[in-house]
């Protein structure tokens, strides 16, 4: 507060907060006028303000300069008073640098909106305007400002869409409105389309003002439509693959579910939504889905699986799944993608081409069981013709007989080897049977022949016992097919190596021989029955076939590797009896069957 | 059985002398066609697999051969086309029980000439002697 000469406009008294406001002494102040604490560049302007007894408005804001040089924005009041004879001022200054500054900073922020900002007041008139706005509307601040809505806004713009009337319930009810899309075609230009917002400004309890954001959205919602088309593409090209296309979370959780994976296995998409995928998966195929997905949250991955899945029905339709992960760009795993096909058709197919195999094979099956039979049946019938002779000696007789009786005999065991190849013994005789002890009873069962033959048998065993489900007969029947056919591979002598261990969760045996090898192109007819290569009268054919039929009954596989001149090795596997306890359960289960 | 009358009774002597390879793997075939052979005063030798069947052909020669379909070491039609090839005249006479007789394979190698003949096993000593004869009158030559 100070008060200052009209005429000469020297200060005639200052207050403390003057002097420290300024950063001047009473002194120096004594010594100044009022217009030295102005700037240079507003003295001129100011200088009429300052001869005017009072002030027209209540409140000025003036531009001062500190004795350090900064500037301070002053609101000031002045009044009219006599100090003696002379015409002084009494002048009142506020500082306002903060309010000022405030301002500023509302002005800039206002500015750097890049969408259009109107503050509107509770009659919907302008309160201010940032530049965005201005500058879409192509309008100036003066003919904006303090305008009622109606006169910034188009009016059909504010009665379609029933803006104003938006505003007020903004007002009233104090909840904002959000990303409101508002349609605009100017004359002339094409059409626009904005998303705009009401935001309520709240002092105390009361709405004074609201905020009405304006976003052109026109790119956007053109880019949006086609990224739309495209996702719409996509989807459809999803949604129409004759395949099953299953998406699920990290946790294997379906997210979607196409048309095809409705139409196979019956069930809607809402009805397996958020369920996991292992569910409608068989449970083998699903513990192996299960490690695929486990697996697959780390490093470049994709599986192939087969597994049944479930009918709402209540049936199972077989499945190849290719499972891919799906990333982001972080390259982390977010999810998977299953696709899925289905393997009916397929499997029908394989059905068909096993039923005309089995039936090439019958084909060359019954030519064989037709010469080993009718051999036999040759010489039996050609004795009776001898012997319905009249003049047949006694001798020839009985050798006659004797050629009719061995024939019939011959064929019909035969017969007997190929029911045991076509008919299995059942389960029920299976018990849980020492691999090894079996190994060791056929080695010794062939001991002598073999050092006859010259034939060293090695063996290479682990000290645990490798139990399997199994047969012993039959097993060792097995076997001892194996080592004659070994041992009929080494004239010459040589040996026999068989090893056995414990392979996952099966058992794994080989019986490995020095012997002349089977060439290539017989080592996939030695299983067939009637297959052989031994010399007449050592073997018709069917040893080979019947271990074939005996590990296919113990649901093991057998195979062959040979090299023609080194030899050959016979590769069993046998699933493995895990827990033993468990076989006597099995075989009390299977007392019971029927 | 009342009326049955052994063949060689009653047929032409045109078997007598005659030379015949038996070619089977199994022995008592051998035995049985030995017997029936001796009956009809035919000459006969055997053979229990193919290459020494092909040497007996090398060495004796014979006007027959009586050929099974399936031996240890080859196919018993593979081993007529290389009989052929060592004696081209000679007879070969299909004794088997792995064809039967219309067999589309048996049809062919008749068609070719390179069998002269067929009989199924189990055979009656009648139809044997008769297809022998007939294999034995006839020119066989191969198409």
């Amino acid at each position: 507060m100070w008060i200052w000469d009209l005429q000469t406009f020297a200060f005639l008294a200052v207050n403390d907060a003057a002097t420290e406001c300024y950063g001047y002494s009473r002194k120096e102040m004594l010594a100044m006028t009022v217009t030295q604490l102005h700037l240079q560049s507003d003295a001129a302007s100011l200088s009429y303000l300052l001869r005017m007894p009072g002030s027209s408005e209540p409140r000025e804001t003036w531009r001062h300069r500190r004795k350090d040089g900064t500037v301070l924005f002053v609101e000031v009041v002045r009044s009219a008073v006599r100090v003696g004879d002379v015409n002084a001022c009494l002048t009142i200054a506020i500082d306002a640098s903060e309010k000022k500054r405030s301002e500023g900073i509302y002005r800039c922020l206002m500015d750097a909106i890049p969408s259009s900002v109107l503050l509107l007041d509770q009659k919907l008139r302008v309160v201010s305007a940032n530049r965005n706005f201005l500058e879409k509307s192509r309008r100036i601040a003066d003919a904006t400002i303090g305008k009622r809505l109606k006169e910034v806004f188009p009016e059909i713009i504010l009665s379609e869409m029933g803006l104003e009337q938006q505003i007020r319930d903004v007002f009233t009810s104090s909840c904002p409105t959000q990303g409101k899309r508002l349609t605009y075609r100017a004359p002339g230009v094409p059409i626009r389309v904005y998303s705009y917002s009401v935001l309520p400004l709240n002092w105390g309890d009361k709405v004074e003002n609201v905020l009405f954001l304006l976003d052109d959205v026109t790119e956007r919602t053109l880019l949006g439509e086609e990224i739309r088309l495209m996702e719409r593409h996509l989807a459809s090209i999803v949604e129409s693959a004759s395949d099953m296309v299953v998406s699920t979370d990290i946790q294997g959780n379906i997210l979607t579910w196409n048309r095809a994976a409705q139409v196979i296995t019956g069930y809607p998409f809402a009805e397996v939504k958020g369920q996991p995928f292992f569910d409608s998966c068989d449970p083998t195929g699903a513990a192996s889905l299960r490690k695929l997905f486990s697996r697959g949250t780390t490093g470049e991955y994709s599986g192939r699986i087969e597994s049944d899945v479930k009918t709402k029905n209540g049936g199972w339709r077989p499945v190849s799944w290719v499972v891919s992960r799906m990333i982001d760009d972080n390259r982390r795993t977010v999810g998977f993608v299953a696709v899925g096909r289905d393997l009916t058709e397929q499997r029908k197919f394989e059905l068909q081409i096993l039923e005309s195999q089995k039936l090439a094979a019958l084909g060359v099956m019954a030519r064989g069981i037709a010469h080993e039979i009718r051999t036999p049946l040759a010489v039996a019938s050609s004795a009776a013709q001898f012997l319905l002779e009249d003049d047949v000696s006694s001798e020839f007789r009985s050798e006659c007989a004797e050629k009719v009786y061995r024939g019939i005999h011959k064929a019909s065991s035969i017969i007997e080897n190929l029911l045991r190849f076509a008919h299995p013994s059942p389960d029920r005789n299976k018990t849980a049977v020492d691999i090894l002890g079996i190994v060791y009873e056929a080695v010794t069962f062939l001991e002598n022949q073999a050092r006859i033959q010259n034939v060293e048998i090695r063996t290479v065993f682990p000290e645990e016992p490798l139990r399997v489900l199994g047969v012993p007969s039959l097993i060792e029947q097995v076997f001892i097919n194996l080592f004659l056919n070994a041992m009929n591979a080494m004239p010459e002598g040589g040996t026999i190596c068989i090893s056995a261990e414990q392979n996952g969760s099966d058992v794994l045996i080989r019986v490995a021989d020095t012997g002349e090898g089977i060439r290539p192109e017989d080592q996939d007819k030695i299983f067939d029955p009637f297959y052989t290569k031994a010399p007449p009268g050592k073997g018709i054919g069917l040893g080979l076939s019947i271990c074939y039929s005996i590990v296919d009954q113990h649901r093991g596989a057998i195979g062959v590797d040979s090299q023609p001149g080194k030899g050959s090795t016979f590769t069993m596997r046998l699933p493995l009896l895990q827990d033993a306890g468990l076989y006597a359960a099995v075989a009390d289960d299977q007392d019971e069957s029927p | 059985m009342p009326g049955f009358t052994p063949p060689w009774r009653t047929i032409k002597m045109s078997l007598l002398d005659r030379f015949v390879l038996v070619v089977d793997d199994d022995s008592d075939i051998c035995w049985a066609l030995h017997h029936l052979l001796g009956k009809v005063g035919a000459r006969c030798i055997w053979a229990l697999d193919g290459q020494s069947a092909l040497e007996a052909v090398r060495l004796h020669n014979p006007d027959l051969v009586l050929l099974d379909a399936k031996l240890p070491d080859m196919n018993g039609l593979d081993l007529g086309e290389k009989i052929r090839c060592v004696a081209p005249g000679i007879r070969i006479l299909v004794v088997s029980g792995y064809f039967y007789k219309d067999d589309p394979v048996i049809q062919a190698a008749l068609a070719q000439g390179l069998i002269c003949g067929f009989v199924e096993k189990p055979f009656s000593h009648a139809s044997l002697i008769g297809a022998m004869e007939a294999v034995l009158g006839q020119a066989c030559q191969r198409a």
